[in-house]
């Protein structure tokens, strides 16, 4: 039980390493050991929630160094988005098994699944990460990752797309590391604690000041926060649709985490205000809900859409982070989680579509809604989701940000939001349009069938997660409101 | 350690970072990009390392008749790992441009934007 | 009182099975129609079953879910929302009925009869919702579950009309999440049953903005001028949506909203201190006027009824500014009053155009001659929107006239005599040209209806007699809306 939390990390890693031996005879079986993988990081994940929610948050010193100076693994109300990197994590790995097979050349595959279970692994482990130095790695984990899977289904646009994400990623990351290494300069220390402890001492104030500076810039970009979004539309689109729904659904997340992480060290100094950049943050988040839906209205790709959704989203969460009141941070949090669920659903349902229909604009997929009831019952709800209506998990996010919003007596923010959610709103509008009432242009989509059960299934099951997850969505709103609790508090 | 902030050497560092983002924003090859990336984690690992530097400090290796002050050796382990991550992007990146360069026939961004 | 009882979650819950059943099990046509009246009767039974009850002033009630955390999907029957879901459910059946003999060889049934019931499932979830937030997710709701009905012929003027009705109505719904927020933020609770949740708000700078917020956002669905743009355009619809829109469901929850936003979100008390209402009881007599005059000027007979509803509609919103007594009796006994004769004058509608393919008033000269029974409906639907006494309309229009001088607003008298006086320039002529004319044109085949859109319009402008002389009935929807007065806090004592 003791050794759970490190284990939660390093399972997807070291089977991640392993798995090229075990598909060396049996390619067939990369993706079985990647499922089994994903089940077991799932359950593990379950157990420690458990205790989370029993102890409260639990730490575990690698190798048995006490913290500061051992590298400490830490388990608290943020790291419980694990559970969303899980359930999207299987979710994608089941889906892989038919999706892979037609849209990643054989000689990939190993590596592709490969590559997921180090992204997934790496997320784990930044969700646990408790030291600034695990934080990077972890961060460098998965991006490196990321930009080789948004390759991995081959092709010019992708590799184009692969390269402008990894330039953005790879100096963002550099942002990060610059940050780290002037704290680690002016504290002597990386456990994040310790850091937010000695930092009330230091007297040099402008390289705090460009710590944060660094810090934020480096977030804001890994967050693809609107204007810093250019990299992501692009990637999201035109990765493998599996890949899509991890990037959308999880890796966008580490931007908000790292700042929901990273933020809280600079509360305790008494000579900086935090309140401008809050408000900066709450700008950008506001313009980022309206300027990504209206970018997302202007589409006709599917999963471009769904990409400058993302944008839009991410404009919630950092609202919520920047409102900075208790309620707004719980939204905010709490929108982490269910988008994560939300956005995996919709990127997964419009893949399984694509790879069924072979078209991936609205023009062509017209009618496409008749010809998968199953597929497109599971996008509907996904749709519903996202736009927040009541009582599926996207509205939880919603409510809160407004009431947050109205706490801090900012009733204009809490009015740019709902505009931004009508926006949205027209434009999932567009896509059951097409899907259901307009006549098909093509006539092959009549013809076209339903997903196989290996995509469906995970489709499903996450779909159904999106309704339920509001019903009972009591947990979730907890953590959040416990995380948003120490963050409101200083750290 | 906090005094450093004055030195010389960290605007040698600042200039490198400087010179590298405007190679990656400004330069059209992609393999000049991607050394304009190399430039700038020189920078930062160069500014990290020295960070841990004391004066008159010795490498901090223990054993008989050494005595203290050691130089900090935390940030060579660290920038030990950022160099590896450097490098496996370093890796990728330079593969992603040879697909690049089979698929649409140039590296130079602008015709590749014609491309599209 | 307050009594814990499933009932109240499986009403809406039948609605909700049948939908399913319908579409997963709804190709065959027999299926289809046992599982929706099936459905319809059974709920119809249920709500029956807590009459007794809402007219001794038990309250029911159950909670669902915890969603979102704190407030929570709750279920609470009063008086007035049982008075809701009693003429939703029973215009159910009627409709079920009809749309059954209306939709017979139309494409997508599955489709339509299931959205059907997901409607009048959400209706109910509306009338039984115990605060603000559960009222919020059903109207909601019903808003997407009519988009489909509503654009049923895929036509590029359905999508048009479709498209104009999500705009209206999703706007108006954020407008309500917004109120609902401001009034959690204010009262810190949005649970019903209080007599005012606002009560102890007054003097907050954000008040006006929930009022505006929630009264704009009901007021979208119930077509208060001028937010009323959707309803004419959304005619293209086959005629048993029209009813649904029309009378069943959408714009009654509409107004249903507003009477839960001026008797139990703010309070009669708390209203009367602030003086919001004489602008809404303003705005409401003016779009009884002015939509009764766009009416005259309609030549389509369904246009005509869209504009007689928009103005029928802000009686209700009338009676509930008026913050008296009888004004609210009125506004809530209009509820049944408006949506019987109006789901008669689409029945007839409908027939008229299933049979002879005649949708403008003037080729309704003669009909009487041919098919009696259809004019007949339409004859008593007519009067009671008239006005004439003995008729449902006439007891609206008396409680109102009375609600009025209770608040010392002289006008409304007025006003409803101008109002009836409009009524019948525009029905009464086609009541006359329709018997009192020979027809013309008529191909000599042309019969009554058929019976299965003949018998409901029939019953329901029987409905509409009784529902004009049973006032000292008990049992009665009159009597239920007597008991809402009494025992729904805060709308006032007994008239």
């Amino acid at each position: 039980m003791e050794h759970l939390l490190p284990l939660a990390a390093a399972l997807p890693l070291v089977a991640a390493a392993l798995l090229p031996a075990v598909a060396w005879r049996r390619p067939d079986a990369a993706w079985g050991w990647a499922v089994a993988v994903g089940a077991g990081l799932l359950g593990i994940v379950g157990l420690l929630l458990r205790r989370l929610l029993q102890d409260g948050p639990f730490s575990y010193a690698v190798g048995g160094w006490a913290p500061p100076w051992g590298i400490e693994l830490r388990f608290d109300a943020l790291s419980a988005f694990s559970l969303g990197i899980a359930l999207v994590g299987v979710a994608v790995l089941v889906f892989s098994g038919r999706y892979a097979q037609a849209a990643v050349p054989p000689q990939r595959r190993a590596w592709y699944y490969s590559l997921l279970l180090v992204n997934l692994g790496g997320l784990v482990g930044f969700a646990c990460a408790a030291d600034l130095f695990n934080l990077f790695v972890c961060m460098e984990l998965v991006s490196v990752s990321s930009y080789a899977l948004v390759a991995a289904g081959g092709g010019r646009i992708a590799a184009l797309a692969a390269f402008k994400y990894l330039v953005a990623g790879a100096v963002s990351s550099l942002l990060v590391l610059f940050a780290v290494g002037i704290l680690h300069a002016l504290t002597g220390s990386l456990n994040m604690a310790d850091v937010a402890l000695r930092l009330a001492d230091v007297e040099a104030r402008g390289p705090v000041l460009l710590a944060l500076g660094a810090l934020t810039a480096g977030f804001m970009v890994k967050a693809a926060l609107f204007p810093l979004h250019l990299w992501l539309p692009d990637a999201h689109a035109s990765a493998p649709s599996p890949v899509s729904a991890v990037l959308s659904a999880l890796v966008v997340k580490l931007g908000v985490l790292g700042l929901a992480r990273v933020l809280p060290l600079f509360a305790g100094l008494d000579w900086l205000v935090l309140a401008p950049l809050h408000e900066g943050l709450a700008w950008l988040g506001a313009i980022a809900i309206v300027a990504g839906a209206l970018a997302a209205l202007l589409q006709e790709d599917l999963k471009l859409m769904l990409a400058y959704s993302t944008v839009s989203n991410i404009g919630y969460i950092v609202l919520g982070l920047g409102l900075a009141t208790p309620l707004a941070m719980t939204g905010g949090l709490v929108h982490v989680f269910y988008h994560a669920l939300i956005k995996a659903t919709l990127f997964l349902a419009a893949g399984a579509i694509i790879h069924q229909a072979g078209f991936r604009t609205l023009r062509d997929l017209r009618g496409v809604g008749r010809a998968m009831p199953w597929t497109g019952v599971a996008l509907s709800l996904g749709v519903l989701a996202i736009v927040g209506l009541p009582p599926t998990a996207g509205f939880l996010g919603k409510w809160y940000l407004l009431l947050g919003a109205l706490e801090a007596g900012r009733p204009g923010f809490a009015v740019a939001l709902l505009a931004g959610a009508l926006l949205i709103f027209v434009y999932y509008l567009r896509i059951l349009n097409a899907f259901y009432f307009r006549a098909p242009l093509r006539e092959q989509i009549l013809a076209v069938r339903e997903a196989p059960l290996s995509m469906l299934l995970p489709v499903m099951a996450l779909a159904l997660l999106c309704l339920l997850g509001g019903l009972f969505g009591s947990g979730p709103v907890a953590l959040a409101a416990l995380a948003a609790a120490r963050l409101a508090g200083g750290g | 350690m906090d005094g450093g902030w004055q030195h010389l050497d960290y605007f040698a560092f600042v200039a490198l970072f400087c010179i590298g983002l405007y190679v990656v924003l400004a330069k059209s090859n992609l393999v000049k990009k991607l050394l304009g990336l190399n430039i700038m984690e020189t920078s930062v690992f160069a500014f990290i390392v020295t960070s841990g530097m004391v004066d008159g400090g010795t490498a901090p290796v223990v054993g008989p008749g050494i005595d203290a002050p050691f130089a900090s050796p935390l940030p060579h382990a660290l920038i030990l790992t950022g160099i590896v991550v450097a490098v496996s992007i370093t890796a990728l990146a330079l593969a992603l441009i040879v697909e690049i360069k089979r698929q649409c026939g140039t590296i130079e961004a602008d015709e590749l934007k014609g491309a599209e | 009182m307050e009594v814990l009882d499933i009932r109240v979650v499986l009403a809406p819950g039948i609605s909700l099975l049948c939908a399913l059943l319908v579409f997963v099990l709804g190709r065959h046509d027999g299926w289809r129609a046992t599982f929706t009246l099936g459905a319809a009767l059974i709920k119809l039974v249920l709500i029956l079953t807590l009459l007794p009850g809402s007219l001794e002033g038990v309250v029911y009630v159950y909670r669902a879910f915890d969603f979102p955390p704190g407030i929570g999907i709750a279920f609470r029957v009063d008086g007035l929302g049982m008075f809701f879901a009693l003429v939703s459910s029973t215009l159910w059946v009627l409709t079920t009925i009809y749309a059954i003999g209306y939709m017979r060889d139309q494409h997508d049934r599955v489709r339509f009869f299931g959205f059907f019931a997901l409607c009048v499932s959400t209706t109910v979830g509306i009338a039984f919702a115990a605060n603000l937030l559960t009222l919020l997710l059903f109207y909601e709701l019903l808003t997407i579950c009519t988009y489909p009905l509503v654009i049923h012929d895929e036509t590029p003027a359905a999508l048009k009309a479709g498209r104009k009705y999500l705009a209206y109505t999703l706007a108006g719904g954020a407008l309500i999440l917004l109120g609902t927020v401001l009034v959690q933020h204010l009262a810190g609770s949005l649970a019903f049953g209080t007599g005012g949740l606002l009560a102890g708000a007054a003097g907050q700078p954000l008040l006006p903005l929930a009022f505006v917020a929630l009264v704009a956002g009901f007021g979208v669905k119930a077509c208060l001028m001028p937010l009323h743009g959707w309803l004419p355009t959304a005619m293209v619809a086959p005629t048993p949506v029209s009813a649904l829109l029309h009378a069943v469901a959408v714009v009654k929850a509409g107004v249903f909203g507003l009477l839960r936003v001026i008797y139990d979100v703010f309070g009669v008390e708390l209203l009367a201190g602030l003086g919001y209402t004489s602008w809404l009881a303003a705005l409401a007599a003016f779009t009884i006027l002015a939509a009764s005059f766009a009416a005259l000027a309609q030549v389509n007979f369904k246009r005509r009824l869209a504009w007689s509803t928009i103005s029928q509609l802000s009686y209700i919103v009338l009676g509930a500014a008026l913050l008296t007594p009888f004004a609210a009796l009125a506004a809530i006994v209009h509820i049944a009053n408006q949506a019987f004769a109006k789901i008669t004058m689409f029945f007839v509608a409908g027939a008229v155009e299933r049979t002879t393919g005649r949708t403008e008033l003037r080729e309704l000269t003669g009909l009487g001659h041919v098919m009696p029974w259809t004019m007949t409906a339409f004859t008593i639907a007519a009067l009671s929107f008239v006005g004439v006494p003995l008729f449902a309309g006439f007891v609206t229009k008396w409680y109102l006239s009375l609600g009025g001088l209770q608040a010392g607003a002289w006008w409304v008298v007025l006003l409803m005599l101008a109002s009836a006086l409009l009524n019948a320039a525009y029905w009464l002529p086609v009541v006359y040209r329709a018997w009192f004319q020979p027809p013309r044109g008529l191909e000599p085949g042309v019969r009554e209806a058929p019976l299965l859109l003949l018998a409901p319009a029939l019953v329901s402008a029987a409905y509409v007699l009784l529902l004009g002389v049973s006032t000292r009935v008990p049992g009665m929807p009159f009597s239920l809306a007597e008991a809402a007065v009494r025992f729904v806090s805060g709308i006032g004592a007994a008239p």
